[in-house]
């Protein structure tokens, strides 16, 4: 078998567990942080067991090790063996972080490699550090005992284990279909002799959902010899599975079963599809399960015998039948908390599985690429849109214009529509802060409690990609420079424990994130020596910039204020980058700070990037659009008013000498400066470029238009102050123009 | 014996013809995606100089070179004629203006010429070979290295 042979299942997997993983990360430092949550424990636990799941079925052998032994830590966790200390946690984020590791392997088709044996080590002994643990299959539930025992050996000696419980049928439905579903023929031979012994028992205690996970985990994660010995016969494909099974189970059990009642319920999965199949009625009056949830347990089942990994196949089952089951009864038992989004990811394990779970599917899965081609296709609707709106306003047909002014809400309503179906809370960037910050402070040992503010505010899906790394920069600076040690903030009269409010908002048509932190602020006057002994500027410049312009300083490359290089910090590149990058999304930061009381860091950045709104203006003959969010006014100008100052024409807007460039002479060549300078008023652009304002003169001011970003395409990507191109209402092109990066190219 | 090879070897290639400044050239239909008659090109400031600017086909944005720069020929405005043709370069499509596309030939590959290696200057560097028809000298060019290896690479990055 080649490694990644099922690349539909593989790309499957990486969605889910990639969902997973991101969830783990949260989950795990909220668990420090309560480490007696039981919910928790219970998400991070069926989380690790998911990946595991799914990992083993593609027969990810180092994935499925590191998490089985994570589980295995976690089951003692929530067992009450073990208490959650800041060490474990360690340990355990680095079982993560190998996981994740792996996980990005896979992602490039590289086999992933195993996780170093020193962290598995450590973590099996975490997970032994009970004695009841030192053998995976060694029941964590004591009452259960037996009947885990029995389960997790898959030995038939699971009729006296079983003797001594009583499960109620409810109970019992979970576990079949749980069992079931993980597709271990032995279990189910175990458990068609299970329930004969039952009833005759029926005294003992009941399982709780606690104990019913650990059972299960162990059904799947410790008797992977066992059963994949006896399962290939199970496995092998639906109808030869009738043989086998029928054979294995001994079928004296089967009439048995059927014919008692409390054991009713157990028979159509003690029986396999096979024999539900041929007496549905059966199950009928089992109780909660009705024919379409069975129907679709049963569809699972297949889909899974019908694999050849035999003993993978059992977990990515699992994965996919708890929603189901966590569907089908009421669960007076209340049956664990579902993990998080679990549900909804599940049916998407497999195209088969969405029809799986008839029950409660109202999400589809789409392929972002095909958003994205729709989102181009509405774009070019709203091009031609424009242009008949164009056409339409010269016109004098009051159909047409009427027409026209329909086509125009519709289009706009599509385009909102389109553009709400990329968007995706912020929360999927959030998630991975509590981590960040966790690992930082303990690292720095400093106390940071960070608090998340806004999570579910929606913006573009490519934007909450892009914002991902310059956020974690702005936050781990917020830990390393910000927030103060412990003693220092104490000294302060600052409550020992610093706090990090990272929010985010929607403001009109663009999403306001702030960075909050309550730490040592930024001393503008620090900023300006720094400048001058950088060599940045000379003492005079310095000292006449205001403070919001210091502070813009700590964007600037190459500038840091510490002085030791560390790890994290004080390279002086991160700060510049995240400049870049948010100025490449149309956005823009904004610092304030207080010395000594803390620093704000505002990003504002546009809803999507798929459509933004320009002045369209004119240079000489062609069509350049400018994007709006840079404009900050437009007059008309005498040019006989302006100065020059050191060589450069400036003029004055409100008592402030502005740099004042002609765009004429930077975009086109033949530039008839004589005429474009003879002229006495000009048409100037005031754009804002991070603290900085300029003047641009422009030959003719056409409007604002929102366009559809089109890239210049591979040859010319990447010119020098050229950010796209668009095509204009009346079909002609306009380039796009990137207003940091034409004053880089052509002002300096 | 080598003229039997020949012949049991002797594809037929199809060549879409254009004229440049008086010489006939042929580039191979497989790459040619469209021909386009001459529609205004909006120029991209800061653009390398082979790159006369960008023009819209049907929503794509695709830039177009300038063909006569790029053998060495003097400028020439656009006439009723003009044509951009629309190729593919490896993954790059790109549209070359010419002075007119005139149309498809068959030739058989053993018509083809190597061409005389007279120099190793700028545009000798993309001519596939020649061949004679009609007393005409039809010149196959190679489009692939229209474009240098640095010149691609940059397009790669």
């Amino acid at each position: 078998m080649s490694f990644f042979d099922d690349e539909e299942i593989l790309e499957d997997f990486l969605v889910e567990a990639g969902e997973i993983l991101e969830q783990l990360s949260e989950q795990l430092v909220q668990l420090e942080k309560q480490p007696d949550d039981k919910n928790l424990l219970n998400a991070i636990f069926r989380g690790f067991h998911t990946v595991k799941g799914g990992a083993g079925f593609l027969q990810l052998t180092p994935m499925v090790d590191c998490c089985h032994v994570t589980e295995n830590l976690f089951d003692n966790l929530r067992n009450g063996k073990r208490q959650v200390t800041s060490e474990l946690m360690d340990i355990v984020l680095q079982a993560l972080d190998a996981v994740n590791n792996m996980f990005a392997q896979i992602k490039e088709r590289i086999p992933p490699e195993p996780a170093s044996d020193e962290l598995l080590q450590a973590l099996q002994v975490l997970a032994n550090g009970d004695d009841l643990g030192s053998v995976p299959a060694d029941p964590n539930v004591s009452e259960t005992a037996s009947a885990a025992r029995g389960a997790a050996d898959v030995a038939i000696v699971a009729a006296d284990g079983s003797a001594s419980d009583d499960m109620t049928d409810e109970e019992f439905d979970q576990l079949l279909a749980a069992l079931d579903s993980a597709d271990f023929e032995a279990e189910a031979e175990n458990r068609a002799s299970e329930p004969p012994a039952t009833p005759a028992a029926g005294d003992a205690e009941e399982i709780s959902d606690d104990e019913f996970e650990a059972l299960l985990d162990q059904l799947q994660g410790a008797p992977a010899e066992p059963s994949a010995e006896k399962e290939p016969s199970a496995n092998k494909e639906p109808s030869a599975n009738k043989e086998p099974s029928a054979e294995k189970e001994p079928s004296a059990n089967k009439e048995p079963s059927a014919s008692k009642e409390p054991s009713a319920s157990k028979e159509p999965s003690a029986n396999k599809k096979p024999s539900a199949n041929e007496k549905p009625s059966a199950q009928q009056n089992s109780d909660e399960i009705t024919d379409d949830e069975f129907e679709a347990l049963l569809d699972q089942l297949q889909d899974g015998s019908s694999s050849d990994a035999p003993p993978a196949a059992a977990p990515a089952e699992t994965s996919k039948a708890r929603p189901v089951l966590k569907a089908v009864p009421d669960s007076a038992a209340a049956q664990t908390p579902p993990p998080g989004a679990k549900p909804e990811p599940k049916p998407e394990v497999r195209a088969a599985a969405a029809d799986q779970a008839p029950v409660a599917e109202t999400t589809v899965r789409v392929d972002t690429r095909r958003l994205d081609d729709i989102m181009n296709m509405v774009g070019e609707l709203v091009l031609v849109r424009n242009r008949l709106v164009r056409i339409g306003s010269t016109a004098a047909d009051e159909m047409l214009s009427k027409a026209v002014a329909n086509l125009d809400v519709v289009t706009a309503d599509l385009q909102t529509s389109v553009m709400k179906t990329r968007m995706q809370p912020i929360k999927k960037v959030f998630g991975r802060f509590p981590r960040v910050v966790r690992d930082l402070a303990r690292s720095l040992k400093k106390d940071v409690v960070l608090e998340l503010l806004g999570e579910e505010t929606d913006l573009d899906k490519n934007l909450v990609e892009a914002l991902a790394d310059p956020l974690v920069h702005l936050v781990r600076n917020a830990v390393d420079h910000g927030i103060e040690l412990p003693d220092k903030r104490q000294a302060a009269g600052k409550p020992r424990q610093g706090t990090i409010l990272l929010s985010a908002e929607q403001e009109g048509d663009h999403i306001l994130l702030t960075i909050n932190d309550d730490g040592n602020g930024m001393d503008p006057d620090m900023l300006r020596g720094k400048a001058v002994e950088k060599g940045i500027m000379d003492k005079d410049a310095a000292d006449r910039l205001s403070n919001s312009e210091c502070f813009d300083l700590i964007f600037a490359p190459g500038f840091s204020t510490k002085t030791e290089v560390s790890d994290v910090s004080g390279r002086g590149v991160g700060m510049d980058v995240v400049k870049t990058k948010i100025t490449q999304l149309n956005g823009s930061v904004f610092i304030d700070s207080k010395p000594g009381r803390g620093t704000r860091i505002e990003i504002k950045v546009p809803l999507t990037l798929a459509i933004m709104p320009t002045l369209m203006i004119l240079v000489g003959e062609q069509a350049f659009a400018l994007p709006l969010a840079s404009v900050s006014e437009i007059f008309n100008l005498d040019l006989n008013g302006t100065h020059v100052v050191d060589g450069q024409q400036v003029v004055t807007v409100r008592d402030k000498a502005l740099p004042l460039f002609h765009l004429r002479r930077w975009l086109t060549q033949d530039a008839q400066r004589g005429d474009a300078e003879r002229k006495t008023d000009a048409n100037v652009v005031i754009v804002t470029v991070g603290a900085q304002r300029v003047g641009f003169v422009v030959d003719t001011l056409i409007g604002q238009e929102e366009v559809v970003i089109k890239p210049l395409g591979r040859m010319l990507h990447g010119t020098p102050g050229m950010a796209g191109a668009t095509i204009t209402g009346d079909g002609r092109i306009a380039v796009i123009l990137d207003v940091p990066g034409l004053l880089k190219r052509y002002a300096a | 014996m080598a003229e039997v090879k020949k012949q049991e070897n002797d594809q037929v290639l199809q060549w879409v013809t254009f004229q440049l400044e008086n010489e006939t050239y042929g580039v191979d239909v497989m790459v040619v995606k469209e021909v386009l008659k001459f529609q205004d090109i909006a120029p991209v400031p800061g653009a390398p100089g082979y790159v006369m600017g960008i023009i819209n086909i049907r929503g794509t944005v695709i830039s177009v070179i300038n063909t006569r720069c790029r053998f060495g020929l003097p400028d020439r405005d656009p006439d009723d004629n003009t044509r951009i043709v629309i190729i593919e370069i490896g993954q790059h499509i790109v549209g070359i203006v010419v002075d007119s596309v005139a149309e498809v030939v068959y030739l058989k590959r053993s018509e083809i010429e190597t061409p005389p290696q007279v120099n190793k200057d700028e545009s000798a560097r993309f001519i596939q070979g020649v061949c004679h028809r009609d007393d005409q000298l039809l010149i196959l060019v190679e489009l692939d290295k229209l474009l240098t290896e640095e010149e691609l690479a940059e397009l790669d990055h």
